[in-house]
Parts: C-alpha cells; structure tokens; sequence
C-alpha cells in the first residue's frame, strides 16, 4: 500500500454503531487499514448463536462485546486507538458517542434502529457521512449487494429487499460481503475525501 | 382530480389526487414508517413530522427503506 494512503487514513476517525455481523467484521478491516480512531457502540455480550457469523471466539461468550471486539483488534493491532462504549443508541446518544468521527458505520440489527441512526446523523450531525446496510439475509446472490451513493452524506449497501425472517437466517458469507462493502466505501470515502473534511 | 408525484424516481400518479400528508402516502404505499427514511426536494423529513407534512404536485419524494439484518 502506498505511503500516501496510510496518511489519510491515519487521521480518520470512524464510529461503528452496533457489533454484530456487520460492525465487528468492519472493525477488523479498518483495523488492518490503520484508520487513526475508530469508536465502538454496542450494549450486548457475546452469545453462543453469535459465533455463527460475527467476528468472536469460542472463549469469549458472556463478555461484552464492546470488551471482546478490542482485545480481538489489539491482537491485529497493539497501538490500535479504539474508544469502547457500552450504550443503547438513542438519537441523543448518537450525536454524542459519535460527536467526533468523520464517517459513521451504521451496524444494527433491526429495521427500526437503522432508521433511527441515519436520520439522526442526517438531521443533526452536520459533515458526517454514514454508510448504512439494507437488505442482506440469506446466502448466495452475492453479486445482488451493491454500494450506492444515495446522496452526499449518505451511502446504501445491501440487496434493499433480503431481511431477516422465518427460513431467512443471516449467513456468515453474506454479511460478510455486506460488512466489507461497508469497510470498502468507508476506506474510499476517507482516501478521496477526508481531506476536505479535516480542511473545514 | 388526478395528481402526480416523483417517487424514488418514477412517476406515480394518484387518480383521486394526492394522500394529504407523508403518513397517509406510506400507508396507501404499504411502507411502515418505522423502517423508512424519507426526504423531499432534497431535505430529510425527520419522522415525527410525517404526519405534518403535506405533500404537494410534483414534488419528488425519496424512501429510503431498511429491512432487518446486521
């Protein structure tokens, strides 16, 4: 990787709201990307069914997630700079958890709650871009989950129709390929355009 | 009177004109407004304005909607 890129990443600062399927496989990546911060939002610990398709281990059941996500990203990352937060997200939360990130991952779970943070973000956190999943139960298909732009500040990966339901279940390859789209589009964001945003 | 409005970018035509707020536009859509992010001429109706925000002809309306999983 080019000198340059390690630059701008280094200087970034990414909130990652939830760490489930989605938010602790986006922490591995920007992780091993070097992104300069990264803040991590989740009030839950780590069950059995979670091993199934998030980034945990065996031995790590019962603890929180938040607790097991950093010591799972120090062991890539020693000198990572990670801020853990053991908080239900409600709007007032968002704003203040996030207050200081560039880009916000948005890693929920349910339909409801992803409303809930892109709006939020897009109403009352001016600059801040957040790159949000819809759409990716199931397995195969692969190539149905996209990245859109949908507008400035907001950016859609996802099948947009695939939810969780009965014969549904969340796959580990396919949140897997959400989850890296994710981390794939926030990368981009922070190379082509974290520059403008630092300059303000 | 028919009356037309821009939906996620096709033109959607209401034969006994326009649902008289976002509200009714989401129900007569079918959407549940709890999973849909909604924006108008470019700016973002925050949720609880939904049921006060009337809709005009020819406005162009973006739902952005969200279905469980992460």
């Amino acid at each position: 990787m080019a000198p340059q890129i390690f630059f701008e990443l280094k200087n970034a600062v990414v909130g990652i709201a939830g760490l489930g399927g989605l938010g602790s496989n986006v922490g591995v990546a920007l992780t091993r990307l070097k992104v300069g911060k990264l803040v991590l939002a989740d009030f839950d610990v780590v069950e059995e069914s979670n091993l199934t398709r998030q980034n945990y281990f065996a031995d790590q059941i019962g603890q929180h997630k938040v607790d097991a996500s950093m010591e799972n990203f120090r062991r890539i990352n020693p000198q990572a700079n990670l801020e853990g937060r053991k908080v239900r997200l409600t709007p007032e939360k968002v704003t203040e958890v996030f207050r200081d990130c560039h880009v916000i991952a948005e890693c929920f779970d349910r339909a409801d709650q992803k409303q809930m943070i892109v709006e939020t973000v897009l109403t009352k956190m001016k600059d801040v871009v957040v790159v949000s999943v819809s759409g990716l139960a199931g397995y195969g298909r692969s190539n149905e989950i996209v990245t859109r732009r949908v507008s400035d500040r907001l950016v859609l990966v996802g099948d947009t129709v695939s939810g969780t339901g009965p014969g549904v279940p969340l796959t580990a390859p396919r949140v897997g390929i959400a989850a890296y789209h994710q981390a794939n589009a926030i990368t981009e964001i922070l190379i082509n355009e974290l520059h403008t945003k630092l300059a303000r | 009177m028919s009356a037309v409005l821009k939906i996620n970018g096709t033109e959607k035509v209401f034969d006994k004109g326009l649902p008289s707020n976002l509200s009714e536009l989401l129900t007569a859509l079918e959407i549940d407004a709890a999973t849909v992010v909604a924006e108008i001429d470019g700016s973002i109706i925050e949720r609880k304005e939904f049921d006060k925000t009337t809709l005009n002809e020819a406005q162009s309306i973006e739902l952005i909607r969200f279905v469980g999983g992460g």
